[in-house]
Formats: C-alpha cells, structure tokens, sequence
C-alpha cells in the first residue's frame, strides 16, 4: 500500500493478456459489446463511466503531423460532428507527400482505443498487480513531486532515472531532467543507431549524410528493410527508384519484402556484411576503380586504409558471409561503375550487433572511396533534425551543475560514446549493481524499458530496486503497469507540441479534437510537474499556445497563420550550404583513418571483427519490422492488429524440415536470458 | 463530353504489400474490423534458393462491365451506373448473399452489423468531390491508380496506352475494369 488516504476511491483492474497485449479486465457488456468502431466502444465505454465524449472542434480539416512512427509526416485530419473520420497524407509534407502509412492511416485507432489511459492512477496493489486508484491530477502530480523530491533530498538528484523515446516533446523532457539536475538518461538511441550516427560522426563530421535517390542508378541495403520498415517518403523514393531502373541490392539474411522487390537479394550471414564491405574496398582500390581525385582531395588516411584491405579478399569474405566471392566481386565492380550515382545506405539493423561500428565504418568509407559526396544520385549534404530555422525559447535560467558521475558510463568510461546518444542498457545494469551508485527512482516518458531493452527480466529486476516509477504514456503498456503511478497523455490528434522545422521550413502539431477523458498534453504536465518541484521558472509558459508562441517569435508568422496552413517557408537564403570539402573532422577530411579513433589507442581504419557464431542447435535470433506496426506501441490497434495479429518466427526451411517443424507450428525459443 | 468510364489501374511491381491501402479503406468506409472492401494478394515466395520471387497484387471490387453479381441479384439492390462503377443500394438490400456466391473475385462481404452486402464503392463520394478513392490516395507505393479511361488524357489511359496490361478471370466474362500492369521485373 503505497497511499493511505483514500478508501473510497474508485479501484481500476488492468489485465496483461496474452493474445490481447492489453485490456481492461471488466469488459464493458451491453452497448459497447454491439459497437464495432473504435470510436462508438470508447463512446459507450464512457457511457458506462457516467463520462461524455465530446469535443469542441466540431467540423474542418486540420493541419498537423503523425506519431505512429519517428518519420512525423503531414497529415491532414478530417474532423465531423467533432469527432476525427480520416486522416490523410498532407501534400505539402515533404515526408508524406499525400500519403500516410498504414500506421499513419491507423492514427484513429489510437486515439479512440478503448483502452486508452483516460485518467491519472495511483497504485492500489503490489507492483504488477494491476490495481490502481483513479485519482485527480492535482493529486497525482502532488504525489509525483513529493516522491522525486523525497529522493533528491535523500539521495540527491542523480538518484532519478529520466527515459523517454524520440518525440517532439523529448527536448521538453530533456528540460526538466536538466533542470531537476540529474545526468542520467536513457533514450532510444543507444538501442537503435549508435554505431551509425558514431561511425558516421568519426567519418564524415555529420550524423547521417542524405541520399539522392532521384538520381542514383545503384543502392546496396544491408539491414535495411526499407519497404516493410517504412519510412514514408524515403520509401517511395525507393520504389520510385526502382521503377526507374535503379539496381537495387540488398543483404539480409531474411527474405524480406525489400529483398523480395529488390534487383538481387543475397542472403548474408549475420555479422557478415562486414566482410562483405572490406571486400568491395579491397577489390574496388586492388582494380583502381575508386575516385582518385577526389580521394586524393577530400580523403584522410587512404594508404593506411589500402594496407589494412589488403588481405580482405573476397575469397576471404566467402568464407565470413557465405556470399560467393565472384558475387562480390561482380558487385564491386558494378558499384564502382555506376559510382559517383551509387550509395551504400547507412541502414538501421547494421547498427546493433557486435561488429556494428566497424561495419557502419567501412560503409561511410565505401561511399567515401567512389566519390559520390555531393553528387547526383550519391550522397548529399541535409539538414540535421530542426536545423535551418532558429526557433525562439521561452526564457530560463541555466540548469544547476550535475557532480555526479553517469550511471551509463559516458564518457568517465565509453569515451568514444556521444554524450546525447548514451548507453541505456548500461544504466539498467547499474541500477542492478548499484555502482558507482544506487538509483532509486525511474521517471518513463512515453518509452516501454520493459519491452524495448533486450532482456526483460533484468529491467524488472531494476525495477524492484525502484523506489519509486512514473510512466507518461497513452496506453496501459507493461511498464506503466508496473509502475507506482501513470499519467494519461493527450494522443497526438488532441494535443500540441512543441513545433518541427523539417527542411528549413516549420510545422506545427495540433489538436483535431479536445482531449478526451482526463488526459493531458505534455506540455501541460511538465510545466505542472517542474511548479511542484520547485522548478517552475524553467517552465516559464501559461500553456501550449504560448510555449508555441514563444518558439515563433523572431518569425513573421503568427500561431493562428501557422495553425491554418500548418506549415510555415520561410524564404530561403540561396542554395543551402554546400558541403563540399567542409567535414567537420578534426582533418577536415572525410576520414577512411579516423584521427579520433587513433588518438584513443583503437586501430584507425576499418577492420574484420568477427561476430560470434551459433553452437550446435542455435541459431541466431534476428528481429525484423513489418509494415503494420512500430515497435511496441501500436499492437492494441485495432485496424493494425487486425492486419497483422501476430508476430511469427521465421526458421531456415532446412532447420525446420529437420527437427519435423511446419508452417504454424507453435515452437519454443530459448535462450540464456529467457524463453518465448 | 463522353460518358465516363471508371477504371482501376495497378502497377503490380510497385506494391510493396505495405496495406495502407486497406487500413485507408477501412478508416474511410467504417468497414467493421476483421472485414475488408480491398485487399493485397501475395504471389510466391516461389523459385529456387537464392533466386526467389514475390510479388503483391492489390485488388477490390473490379466493378465489372458483365456483372455476375447483379444478375444474381433478386431486388435489383446491385446495379452498374453509367459512369460504370456497380453499387448495392443499401436500402434494397435484403441480404441474401447471392451476389457473394456470384462474384468470382471474393469482392463482397456480409456486413452483420447492417444485414446486407458490401463492396468497394470506388469511394464514389469522394471522387466527384475532386478526390481520389482512399486507397489510391495513400498508395505509399503508387502502384494503384483510378480515373476515367473514356478520356485519353486521362492519368489511366496513359498508362494503359504505353504498358502492356492483364485482368484477371477475364475468362470469366465479366470484364472487369481493373487493369494490371506489369512490366516484366521480378514476378513471382
Ligand atoms: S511513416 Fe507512417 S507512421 Fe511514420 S510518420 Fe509517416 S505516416 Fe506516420
Ligand atoms: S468484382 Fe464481384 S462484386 Fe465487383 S462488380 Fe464484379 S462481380 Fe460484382
Ligand atoms: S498502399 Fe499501395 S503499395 Fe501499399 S499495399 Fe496497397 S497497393 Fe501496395
């Protein structure tokens, strides 16, 4: 019993069903068992809890973005009778182009979930037990606040653990984390691209050069599924691509869509497109294929470069990758000729295994070597997330210095680690060691640390030695129900946040409906939340519109403009800013040697790592996407898990022909960390 | 100005099996969950290791010149319009199911919630509102197309003129107004 106060509270029952994901327990009967949309069970559900739906935004079409994924395209919400019908692809969104995903098509069903969170909750019961009081908002966030500061006496601000996921409001979160003064936070990005945006750093000074599909005659993919793990207009492109003629290559050792719609699938071994790649700089410098000049001119540390490649012959790859080495050679050859119009991409998948960052490595250096910096239908300098426009700020005061160490080990021990990308697996096992020191609370934001750091048990391990757990979130996931209190989120058609500037130009997010239910903004509750903390001076807004207003205020726009059209250009000051022969590396070269990496004691140029291999009956356990949903959020979706209900293993036909295994067959995967 | 002549045409190799045609759909439509107006057919995996092929055919109603489904139909509830889209005029229809068993697309469902049969629409009320139908709309691929192949200038008509095409059963005479493009890539 963490609360005394109250008796007569109303108690609320969650569930976590397996087949299900989530569901209320009691299940309304009556009116709500008859109605088939989304929209009339939420509607018949709030019947039943005395509640009306209702909004106060009764017709019109809004302009604003979409949150079933990280891409945030234009959408264009059609609004009747106050309640949302459609949404559709905004045209004037160069992420979306007229068009949404099937993600982005399900939005509705988010927001009209009938089991989304309607208000904030106490913990009634034991952890995981699902029971919990429903409660005011003043009485959740007094709550809230008595507990974060209860640590930061004790055990000082370092004591509280922040995590959110990529969101528009994250830079929002990360204030209140700067400004409650703790350095421990753990993102998204440490399970995601680190090795990329790393090795992309070490070589090119940028984060992750673009691509110029328009023109390119040539793509080579390795563990990116671009056609199933869609990234709306960098998606079409590639069909567009496609249909013009482009070859398309792509490894995987899945047979994916993207491998099924692509010119020439070769399926690799995992870990082996490393191998791969040295072999192509081997094969492309041993021929003389690559771009002289522009090495020459533009490149770092290309003869240290050409003596490590040197025995990283494709009969050597062969045997690493399992592609047949006149494959690579062929495709070398046909790279390089069709160079500087060929990119190899970045990818996603080649981003979390153990040899990631040498393979991300040698990719940037693969581009490098053909020259296509800059080029039609290579690679091309863009504009990072929200820059081009500078934004106004809500004033504030500077954050209080934070002594201690971070728990993740950045940079006191990963010296190499971005300071904003983190470890967040590393957190969690300091959580568990309690060294340097113990946390004691875990503040969520909207991300699900049980489903998404590999290696449930331990985060709930982690989660036994919390003090106490908040989550902010728009559905009961698993963390949330875990966690002593949650706070119901407005859905992302209910609410606005913090403005996008994508391509130098600025979009807004707004709300097509009033949130329904007792949820809030986040904007709304952070500012509420930081008051109660005795931080109200870094959250120096009256509410959302203001907060907005601030942020437009050195542009000739106003809100209500910006809100119409959804979009605002501002004039454009000539070409943007040609990149070429400006890396921001400490040579100001594109670095195939890598200055840092040599100053830090690690061998400078891309290497041979070798991935570990399975024993006799194991196998490697590969995790893909599919188009139909977006990680762990989006499978109480109706429309989505209608489409896609369940997520099948794959198994090598002959592996599964041996041990008797047919299609649909129920199996059991185990492994050190667990069983499913 | 000639009679409209609405037509469907698909880019086979441009579908990427994505479905946001049909979640579009459904959205649009208030088709009840766990039914569907349209869908994505997918052909293959077939071939030999390594060299496989897969490819994704989307469809919906092919609002057939030679309707089956209307001459199966006992109230007159289904019929084909002048501008050739074949509708279910929900009021006549008595439920009966014949049309279902008739059409040999599998185009038409029972919607247990009204009683009667539904079907792609075209999304005829869009349409003359200057919209596309929702799934053409959306079509992340941009392999589905819609438009009047009456008018030579129109976005189908061109590409029928410059493609080769098939439809599909049309063996079956029903003519019907979905027309497939394919160019000759990797197909299943
Ligand atoms: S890619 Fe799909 S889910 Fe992601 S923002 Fe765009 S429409 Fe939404
Ligand atoms: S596809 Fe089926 S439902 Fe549509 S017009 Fe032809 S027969 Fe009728
Ligand atoms: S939206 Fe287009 S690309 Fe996606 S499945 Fe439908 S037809 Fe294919």
């Amino acid at each position: 019993m963490i609360r005394n106060k109250k008796t007569k509270d109303e108690i609320i029952r969650y569930s976590l069903s397996r087949r299900k994901f989530l569901g209320l327990t009691a299940a309304g009967a009556g009116a709500a068992a008859l109605a088939t949309s989304g929209f009339d069970k939420l509607q018949a559900y709030a019947a039943e809890h005395g509640q009306v739906v209702k909004t106060t935004i009764e017709n019109g079409e809004i302009y604003s973005l979409c949150e079933m994924c990280v891409w945030r395209c234009g959408l264009v919400a059609k609004v009747r009778d106050g309640k949302i019908t459609k949404l559709e692809g905004n045209p004037n969104h160069p992420h979306s182009r007229g068009k949404l995903c099937p993600r982005g098509q399900a939005g509705l069903g988010v927001t009209y979930d009938r089991d989304r969170l309607k208000w904030p909750l106490i913990r009634a019961g034991k952890r995981g037990e699902g029971k919990f009081y429903k409660v005011t908002w003043d009485e959740a966030l007094d709550y809230v606040a008595e507990r974060m500061l209860h640590i930061k006496e004790k055990y000082g601000p370092q004591a509280m653990i922040f995590s959110t996921t990529h969101n528009m409001l994250q830079q929002q979160f990360e204030n209140l984390l700067g400004a409650f003064g703790s350095p421990n936070y753990g993102t998204q990005r440490s399970l995601c691209f680190n090795a990329m945006i790393t090795a992309n750093m070490l070589t090119y000074g940028f984060e992750e050069p673009g691509r110029d599909y328009n023109n390119t005659s040539y793509i080579i993919y390795a563990g990116r599924n671009m056609m199933e793990a869609i990234s709306n207009s960098e998606t079409q492109d590639l069909v567009e691509a496609l249909s013009k003629g482009a070859k398309v290559v792509v490894l995987d050792p899945r047979f994916s869509k993207t491998a099924a719609r692509a010119t020439e699938w070769l399926p690799i071994r995992p870990g082996g497109d490393l191998a791969f790649f040295l072999a192509m700089i081997h094969d492309i410098i041993k021929n003389n294929l690559y771009d002289k000049e522009f090495v020459a001119a533009h490149t770092f540390g290309f003869d240290k470069l050409k003596q490590e490649v040197e025995k990283y012959t494709p009969e050597w790859a062969e045997a690493q990758c399992d592609v047949p080495a006149a494959t690579i050679r062929r495709i070398a050859h046909e790279f390089a000729v069709a160079s500087p119009r060929a990119f190899a991409h970045p990818n996603w998948r080649t981003s979390n295994f153990v040899n990631s960052f040498q393979t991300q490595r040698a990719i940037a250096v693969l581009n490098a070597i053909i020259g296509n910096w800059d080029k039609l239908g290579g690679q091309c300098p863009v504009f990072g997330e929200g820059e081009g426009v500078e934004l106004g700020r809500v004033p504030q005061p500077p954050y209080p210095r934070t002594a201690a160490l971070r728990l993740d080990g950045v940079p006191w021990k990963h010296p190499l680690v971005p300071l904003k990308l983190g470890i967040f697996q590393n957190i969690r096992d300091a959580i568990l060691s309690g060294k340097p020191y113990q946390a004691h609370g875990w503040f969520i934001y909207r991300q699900n640390p049980l489903n998404s750091i590999p290696e449930r048990r331990k985060t709930l391990q982690a989660f036994a030695k919390m003090d106490f757990i908040a989550t902010i979130d728009v559905i009961m996931n698993d963390t949330a129900y875990y966690s002593d209190v949650v706070l119901p989120e407005a859905t992302y058609l209910e609410r606005f946040d913090p403005l996008a500037v994508v391509e130098g130009d600025v979009y807004i997010r707004q709300p097509a409906i009033e949130p329904l239910f007792d949820s809030k903004p986040g904007l709304w509750i952070f500012k509420e939340l930081g008051k109660r903390l005795g931080l109200g001076d870094f959250f120096n807004y009256k509410d959302e519109e203001d907060y907005l207003r601030a942020q437009l205020k050195p542009l000739p726009v106003s809100l209500e403009e910006l809100k119409k059209k959804g979009r605002y250009a501002p004039p454009k000051e000539g070409d943007k800013e040609k990149a070429v022969g400006i890396f921001h590396t400490s040579t100001g070269k594109i670095e195939l040697a890598s200055t840092v990496l040599e100053r830090l004691g690690h061998k400078s140029v891309p290497h041979w790592q070798e991935p570990p291999r399975p024993g006799d009956n194991e196998f490697y356990l590969l995790t893909g996407k599919v188009a139909l949903h977006t990680q762990f959020f989006t499978q109480n979706n109706e429309y989505l898990s209608d489409l896609f209900p369940e997520n099948p293993v794959w198994i090598n036909s002959r592996a599964a022909q041996e041990r008797g295994i047919k299609n649909g067959d129920k199996v059991i995967v185990e492994s050190r960390v667990g069983k499913v | 100005m000639a009679q409209k002549r609405f037509a469907f045409v698909i880019e086979i190799e441009r579908c990427i099996d994505c479905k946001a045609c049909m979640v579009a759909c459904t959205v649009e439509n208030n088709v009840p969950v766990g039914h569907h107006r349209n869908w994505v057919k997918q052909i293959g995996p077939k071939g030999t290791f390594p060299i496989l092929g897969m490819s994704f055919e989307p469809g919906n109603c092919m609002h057939c010149e030679n309707p089956p489904c209307e001459r199966v139909c006992p109230t007159g509830a289904t019929y084909r319009r002048d501008d050739g889209l074949v509708m279910i005029e929900q009021d006549k229809c008595i439920g009966c199911k014949y049309c279902i068993e008739a059409c040999p697309y599998d185009a038409r469902y029972f919607n247990e919630k009204t009683g009667t049969t539904d079907k792609c629409t075209a999304c005829v009320h869009r349409i003359y509102n200057g919209e596309e139908p929702a799934c053409v709309a959306t079509c992340i691929g941009d392999a589905r197309h819609f438009g009047d192949i009456n008018d030579p200038n129109s976005n189908v008509s061109r590409l029928l003129a410059t493609n080769d095409y098939y439809r599909v059963y049309e063996e079956a005479g029903t003519s019907p107004a979905i027309y497939y493009i394919f160019k000759g890539g990797r197909k299943a």
